[in-house]
Formats: structure tokens, sequence, C-alpha cells
């Protein structure tokens, strides 16, 4: 067996390497062009008869994960928003774990349940098509509020944090505050997450145009402090000289500062803004540089109304785009609530809506 | 009298793990009407398709007292390479497939290779494993690519006459793990080495060839699980396969197979697979809030071990 | 799989090559590391580098008693997590919860390191499962007792004097895991339970004839594996403060893999936590070595499966015997 097995392996391998190049998607999420092309869908006009009902609705959550604080202050609001329109009889949150088989699995029962709306964050976009596909079919309104903007007709409609412009706020002040010229690494989230992969296009985007700053690694950093700083210190090892650190999530830049300050070259560093992660803010408040940009964390309560509006047939468009606004570090500081815990976000939920 | 007594020794026979399923289900007819209908039923059997597949495989494995925790990069590998190979050859399905299966196969041979030549632990050369094909995986790609095979979205969401293409997959498998593990010589010889490396030697079985025929059954399980999945997400996700090695453990075990090797139970898998899938299904359709589902599985699966202990377990 | 290798036959061994096998795998690693880096030898840089062993290291050490006793705890990545969230939050920013925060946190490590030894002692399950059952639960339960976020701010103080250096130069984390080891060989070495765990975990039917007893001891190691797991989990807290409520994921395995690479196999009954900290030392310079040579992320991951694999190997080659579950 062995014998036949070698050469077959060999022909698909090869064959592997040959379609690498060949890659080609529907959405391409690394040309500034697409987000263009975005907004203008984003203001069509949608049509919500298919998806009128009356009376009571019910709404489900599918959640590609829980367990990050982001997500669940979204999640959160998502509950709170819910709870102001008296027309909303129920609401279902299911947690996929990362997990794209459990998420279409779980779409799969919201279905069985009877939910009329979807709300959902796709651990991957395209891995949950075939069964939104299938919602989309049955007449339930499906709501995309995930990182990324989406393009099918199985799709009703996106509630959208527009990524490539909340990162390209990030990087056009990462580059003024390094007067464009320095050694950067760039800290990225998940490997294979869209998160990542908008992320570095757009920093290798802007990169083009300033050939003194070099990209001297790219790491994964999870979203976790822990991994960030561990990553960073071996950076620092390696490098004599690192002027800077491109890192749009606020925890893990925390675990950069950290890594720096501990290895007594903090006076090397330009970190690019966060977000407005509590702890990141603190810091922010702290050193009084570096700001943050807003994260959009509204996009919650704007899917629910969009969904209010779709099921009840009121006139919207395919999608509702939350802006996101860079913040100088005076007003960043703002945000800051020193007694609060650093994983926490600074919201207007009422108390009983907030995580516990 | 006697049909009963027939019916009182299946029952006897049947694996334990079938009570806690007929309860699981008995309690989800009872607490929520939409868990019996055909539909809801039809989508758990098919969501509990890749997992059966791949602790079919990891039973082979643990049967002869060894243990692969390379099947879930190996699933998440399988899917990648098939939807980016069809998207580059769209009119291959068919060698695609066969490409695939031949890439896990071949890596369970290898698998199996170094366990025998390195005499190292499977526990940690199947974990390094691990992390070599999730390497491998994030230098193809680090985004989800390509687009399944046709063939394989059929059998991972069609109907034959209104029963699952999936759950016909997953039969055929089976009668082909009961009989290789059960039933054939392999089986027996796989099963005496699981029970005793020292005495199976003493008795003149090649260890060597068994160990290594176990892992390309396992790599093959997880290269057909792998089609599988992306089949039903459309796309290669290179994250697809993660987690999924432990939950292939935990269904054998639960199945009544021993981890330490020497006892094996296909239909007892089988029925370990359902019960997770339905507990799932349950647990969703009850809107349980998710956190509190992760601790109800937890607790399930301490509680099983414990009612379907072997009774010759050691402490350890 | 953890009582599969019961009959191999013990008195064929080589125990002192056995024993030095990890070391002279780490004295090459040292050397190669020597080579490809400069900085490698600067105390600052080893320091370092112990410092980010500290969390893994502390935890291994218990689990080490665990696997002499041919057992193993999967719990412990979860218990780490539920370790650094517990303090956190317990704590709550003041520095009057200083104490009281850490207490809570060993308090939940040792509880769930006793159910787990219960479990397994009196349910005789297999450990693998059961551990694994349990850090599902331990996880889903710090997942639903803080609502996914990590709320707890931690006492001024605890991370400036842990994460400080002493004079400037020595990583107090350094010295805790060096404590840690300490306890632990004295545990090991100088304890009626460290004798028995060795003895139970050489051959557990003979322990048990000759009348010593098995589930108390089996009880006692899997808290202290909670207990150290604890005590990792605060190291993690100290070292990168509160972050998310999963800070100690998939640790489990890299514990694992650094009490295997010592030579505490899955066979039981020999090894130890001597074996285990050049173990850890071995996982964190051969990473740290596929870092700095600045392989791409992918590669990375690759390496580290063929370092756990070649390391494992060699180990098993140089100890003719050892490596773990040999099917020799």
């Amino acid at each position: 067996m062995r014998q036949l097995i070698k050469p077959v392996i060999a022909a698909g391998v090869i064959g592997t390497f040959l379609t690498c190049g060949s890659m080609a998607q529907e959405l391409d999420l690394t040309k500034k062009e697409t987000y263009d092309q975005i907004m203008g869908w984003a203001n069509e006009p949608l049509d919500t008869s298919a998806f009128k009902k009356d009376g009571d609705l019910r709404i489900g959550v599918a959640a590609g994960y829980l367990s990050n604080a982001w997500i669940n202050f979204t999640a959160q609001s998502i509950k709170y928003e819910a709870s102001l329109h008296p027309e909303i009889k129920e609401i279902k949150v299911t947690d996929a774990a990362f997990n794209p088989s459990k998420q279409a699995a779980d779409i799969d029962d919201l279905l069985t349940s009877g939910v009329d709306a979807i709300l959902f964050w796709p651990v991957d976009e395209k891995a949950i098509l075939p069964v939104l596909k299938k919602a989309h079919d049955q007449g339930v309104a499906t709501i995309n509020i995930g990182y990324n903007f989406m393009r099918d007709p199985s799709v009703t409609s996106n509630a959208y944090v527009n990524q490539w412009s909340y990162t390209e706020q990030v990087v056009d002040e990462f580059i003024k505050s390094l007067d464009g010229k320095g050694k950067v690494f760039a800290m990225l989230p998940i490997a294979g997450s869209s998160a990542a992969v908008v992320q570095l296009a757009v920093l290798q985007d802007a990169l083009k145009s300033h050939p003194d700053i070099e990209l001297i690694s790219t790491e994964y950093g999870d979203w976790d402090r822990a991994k960030a700083k561990q990553l960073t210190e071996n950076l620092l090892q390696r490098f004599p000289q690192i002027d800077g650190a491109f890192s749009p999530a606020g925890q893990m830049s925390m675990g950069i500062y950290e890594a720096f300050d501990e290895s007594g070259r903090l006076e090397e560093l330009t970190l690019s803004p966060g977000d407005d992660y509590n702890g990141w803010t603190k810091l922010v408040a702290k050193e009084g540089k570096w700001g943050s940009v807003t994260s959009g964390l509204e996009v919650g309560r704007e899917a629910v109304k969009q969904a209010v509006k779709i099921l009840t047939g009121q006139p919207t468009t395919t999608a509702v785009v939350v802006p996101t606004r860079y913040l100088d570090p005076a007003e960043a500081a703002k945000l800051n609530e020193a007694d609060r815990p650093d994983d926490w976000f600074k919201t207007d939920l009422p108390a009983e809506f907030l995580p516990q | 009298m006697r049909p009963l007594q027939a019916t009182a020794l299946a029952c006897q026979r049947l694996p334990r793990i079938y009570w806690a399923l007929f309860l699981l289900v008995l309690a989800g007819l009872v607490s929520t009407p939409q868990f019996g209908t055909a539909a809801n039923l039809a989508n758990v059997l098919e969501q509990s398709a890749t997992l059966a597949i791949l602790a079919l495989g990891q039973a082979a494995v643990i049967a002869g007292g060894m243990i692969d925790l390379s099947v879930g990069q190996l699933v998440g590998l399988i899917t990648v390479v098939a939807c980016m190979l069809f998207e580059a050859y769209p009119a291959m399905s068919l060698p695609i497939i066969a490409v695939c299966l031949g890439l896990a196969a071949f890596v369970g041979l290898v698998n199996g290779e170094l366990v025998n030549r390195l005499r190292m632990s499977p526990l940690i050369l199947t974990f390094g494993m691990l992390s070599i094909l999730q390497g491998a995986i994030f230098m193809l790609t680090d985004r989800s690519v390509g687009q399944a095979p046709p063939v394989m979205t059929f059998l991972a969401n069609g109907r034959i006459a209104g029963i699952p293409a999936s759950l016909l997959l997953v039969a055929a498998i089976a009668v082909g793990a009961w009989y290789l593990l059960q039933r054939s010589v392999f089986g027996w010889h796989l099963l005496a080495i699981g029970n005793s490396a020292e005495s199976a030697r003493k008795a003149g079985l090649n260890l060597a060839s068994r160990t290594r025929t176990a892992f390309v059954l396992s790599g093959l399980c997880a290269g057909i699980a792998g089609l599988l999945v992306a089949g039903r997400l459309g796309t290669g996700f290179p994250n697809a396969g993660s987690g999924l090695e432990l939950d292939s453990i935990v269904a054998v075990v639960l199945g009544g197979t021993l981890l330490k090797g020497g006892r094996v139970s296909v239909a007892g898998i089988l029925g370990a697979v359902l019960f997770l899938g339905v507990l799932s299904n349950i647990l969703n359709l009850l809107q349980v809030p998710a956190f509190t589902q992760i601790v109800v599985k937890g607790l399930i699966v301490i509680a099983a071990i414990l009612v379907d202990r072997p009774r010759e377990a050691a402490a350890a | 799989m953890t009582t599969s290798v019961q009959s191999f036959p013990r008195t064929l061994r080589l125990p002192s090559l056995d024993r030095a096998a990890v070391w002279i795998v780490l004295v090459v690693l040292v050397l190669l590391a020597g080579l490809v880096s400069d900085a490698f030898f600067k105390l600052n840089y080893l320091t370092n580098l112990v410092r980010q062993a500290a969390p893994v290291g502390i935890t291994a050490v218990g689990v080490t008693f665990v696997m002499l006793l041919r057992g193993v705890d999967l719990s412990v990545g979860a218990i780490v997590s539920m370790s650094a969230v517990v303090c956190a939050l317990v704590m709550g920013g003041k520095v009057d919860n200083l104490w009281l925060g850490i207490a809570a946190a060993i308090a939940c490590g040792s509880a769930v390191g006793l159910a787990n030894g219960l479990l397994i002692a009196y349910g005789k399950g297999s450990a693998f499962i059961l551990t694994l059952g349990m850090s599902i639960v331990v996880y889903g339960l710090v997942q639903m007792g803080t609502g996914g976020t990590a709320r707890g701010i931690v006492s001024p103080g605890f991370r400036e004097t842990l994460n400080g250096r002493i004079g400037g130069v020595l990583p107090v984390l350094v010295i805790c895991l060096l404590l840690a080891v300490a306890v632990g060989i004295f545990l090991q070495s100088r304890t009626r339970f460290g004798r028995n765990a060795y003895l139970i975990g050489a051959n557990p039917d003979a322990a048990r004839l000759a009348g010593l007893p098995v589930s108390r001891v089996t009880v006692v190691a899997y808290m202290v594996s909670g207990f150290f797991a604890a005590l990792g989990g605060l190291a993690l807290l100290a070292r990168t403060g509160v972050s998310g409520t999963n800070p100690g994921a998939g640790m489990e395995f890299d514990v694992l893999a650094a009490v295997v690479l010592g030579g505490t196999t899955f066979s039981g009954g020999r090894g130890g936590v001597g074996g285990t900290f050049a173990g850890v030392l071995v996982l964190i310079i051969a990473l740290n070595l596929a870092n700095v040579a600045g392989l791409p992320f992918a590669a990375q991951l690759a390496v580290k499966g063929a370092i756990i694999i070649a390391a494992s190997a060699a180990y098993s080659w140089i100890g003719r015997r050892g490596g773990g579950l040999g099917r020799e």
C-alpha cells in the first residue's frame, strides 16, 4: 500500500502548492476598493416585505464565541435593546466556541425553535453560508454582526463596523506618531481570523507609501494579553531596536507595553492607538499618548433595531454602518473608568445589563 | 416468554450509553415539542456524522492501547486541501477525494511508523503531530479558502429517499469498523495488544504492523471526516478541526471502549456520539444559557465515565 | 492509556542514564541556543526566559505527582484560568483583599484537585476523561461566574512585587519557580507521601497488597496538582495581569509535554520534579529558539511539534527504555 500512497501524496502536495496562487474570494478583504463598494451597497434600500411578521417576535443570536469582553458587551447590548422593544418576546443566545460546525448546528437548532430573525457573528463567513441559506429559504431574516460585511442572497442585512476605515484610523495615527520611519512589528489577533487578515492588509497598504517604515515581524497574539506579552519578549530578544508596535486591539497592546517596560526599553516604543478597552484607556490616561479608536460597540443595539425594522416591514437600507472615530489621548483618557476592571468597555448599559 | 428473554438479553448486551441516550431522548420529547420533529432529528444525525466517523477511527488506535491527538488538525488540513484543490481543478472531484484520503492515510502512516521506530508515547508523538499539522495548515492558508466539491456537499447535507446521506456513510463505515475491530483477526490482535503489549509480543504478534494499520485507519477516518466537514461548511476553514481530537476521545470512552485498550464497542461509540449530539440539541432548544451548557456537558462527561466505568480500571 | 504498560519489565533499566537524559537534552539545547543567539547567555535574557516559564513550570510540579501515580491531569489549564480570574475578582483592586484573593484562588484550585482525586480514587474512572470533563466544568463555571468578562482588578502591590526583580536582576517569579521546585523535591523525596507515590506508581497492585494507602495518596496527589495549578495561575496573573476569562487555555498540554520530557512518563513510578523542571526549560528554550530564529507563525507551530517529538525521541533513545509509552 505504501508504494501506492507515496506518489499520490507527492502529486497532492504539489497540486496544493500550485493552487496557492489562485485563491479568489467574492469580497477581497485586502483591497480598499472593496470597502468603498460596501459603503455603496449599504445605502441600497432593502425590501422587507418577505420577512414581515405579525405579533410577537423571536430573535436568535448565534455567537461565534462569547468568551471575550467585547463580544460579551455586544451580546449584553443586544439583550438590552431587545428589552426596549415590547414586541420581542424572547431572545435566544447560542455559543459556538470558535467551532464553525457547532455554529451551523446552533443555527439549525435556532431554526427548529422557531425564531423570526437570527443575528450572528460568524466563526467564519463562508463556512456558515450553507446553513444561512437554509434560514433564508425558511423566510428567517439573517443579520450579520460579524467583523466582515457579507454580500450574499442568504444574508438579509448587515450591522457593520467598517474595519478597513477603523484600521486605517489606527494606522494613520501610528504612522504620524512614528514620524514616518522606524522598525515596527504587527500584533494581530488569531491567525486565520478575518480581523488578522484585514489588519495586516491595511498596514501593508499604508506602508507602501512609507518606505522608511520596516515591518520586521508579524505576530498572532490571539487577542490575549499574556500571549502578546510573551511574543513581544521574544521579539525584544531578537531585535536590538524596535521603534513601534502596530496593535489595534487594546488588550494586546497592554502586553506589548509591559514587555517593553520590563526589559527597560520603554523609551523605544511607539504604540498604535488601541480601541476603547478599559485597560488600554487606563494606560492611555497614564501615558498621555497613543489614543484610541472607538470599536463600534453600538453595533449590537443597531442590529436589534434593524431586525425589528425588517420584521415589522418598515423601510430600511441593506446595512447599518456604525462609524468609528479616533480619540486623541486626552479624549480617550476620558473613556477610562479607573474603578472598573481592565477587561471592560465603557457603555451606557443600565446596571442590570452589565456582565455579571 | 422467549421473545421477552431475547429482548432482555439484547438489552444486557447493549452498551450502557444507550440507556442514557434513551432517557435523554425521552426527556427531549417531554420537554420540548420541537425535539421530536423529523426535521430536527435529521439535523441531529447530520450534525453528528463527522464526530461519529472520527471517533470510529480513534477507536482503532485506542483499542490498541494508544491514542491519536492529531486527528482534529488532520480534519482541518483535509478540509483546506480538498477545497483548495477543488477550486483549482473543478472537474476533478473524485481524484481530489482520492488524493485527500491518500494524504490522510499517509499522515496516519507517518504516525504509526514514528510510534514504532522512535518507541515513544503515542500521546506525545501525536501531540507533536497536532502542532506540525496546524503549522502545515497555516502554511497553506490563513483564512477560508476554496470550495467544497459538490459530491461532498451532497454527502454532508443531502438526502437519499429522505434519509441523510451522511447517515448512510456513517452506517457503512460503522459496519466496516465493527467487522475490522470486533470480528477480524486484525481486531483480535489489536485488542490483545491493547490488553497487554508484552503478552501480545510473546504470543508472536506483529506489534509494529498492527500499530501502523491502526494509525492508518485513524488517519483515513479523519480524512473522511475532513471531507464531510468541507461539505458541511462549503469552504476550507483552517481551524475547522480544532478540539475535535478530544471530542472523539470522549465519544470513544463514553461508548464503553477502554482508554487503556483491550476493549472496544462500535455500537457504543455510535450511541455516545448520538448522546452528545442530542444533548447539545436539547440544551439549545431548551434555551439553556451557553455557559451553563458547557458546565452541563462537563458534568455529563464525568457522570458517564463513572457510571460506565470498567470494573478492571485501575486507581489511576 | 494510563495503565497499558504496567507489565513492562523494570529490571532492565539504566536508572542513572535514564534520569540524566533530559538534562543532556537541556545542555545540548542551551549550547545550541548560545550558538544561534549572542544574547542568550546574558543574565537578563536567561532570567527572563525562566520567568516566562514560571506559570507552566509551577503547574508542572504538581502534575508530576499525578503522573508518578500513572495518572494525568488535564484540568490544570482550567484551574490556572480559574485561579487568575478568582484571585483578581476577590482582590477587587483593594490592598486589604490581597491575601484573601490569594487564599481564595488556592482554595478553589485545591478544591478542584480534591474533587478530581476523590472521583479518580473512589470512582475509578479514567483519569484522562475525568480530568478532561473537570476542565470543561471548571471552564464553564468560570464563564458563568464572570459572564464572559474578567471583571477582577488586581490589588496594588501584587503584580509590582511578584513581577519585579530583586536588586533589578533576579525576577521574583524565578525565585517562586525555584521554590515550587524545591517544595516538590522535598515532597517527593523527604515525605512518606512522596515515597508512597513512587511505590504505588511503580506497581499499584503490589502496593495495595502491601497495605499502602493507595486511595489516600491518589487523592492527595490530585490535590497537590490542583494546588500548584492555582499557584501557576497566580504566577500568570502576576506576569500578565487580568487577561480575559481563559488565560490558561491549552496550558495543560504544555505542562504534560514538559512533565513527560522530564522523564515522568505515563508508566508511573519514575521521574520526578527535578526532571520536570528540566523539561519545562527544554520546552521554553526550544520555543524561544524557533522564535528567535525568526520563523513565521506557521513554521513555528510545525517546529514546536517537531521539537516535542524529537526531544521526546532523543530522550527515549538516551534513556533506552524511557520516553514513555513505548511499545517495548
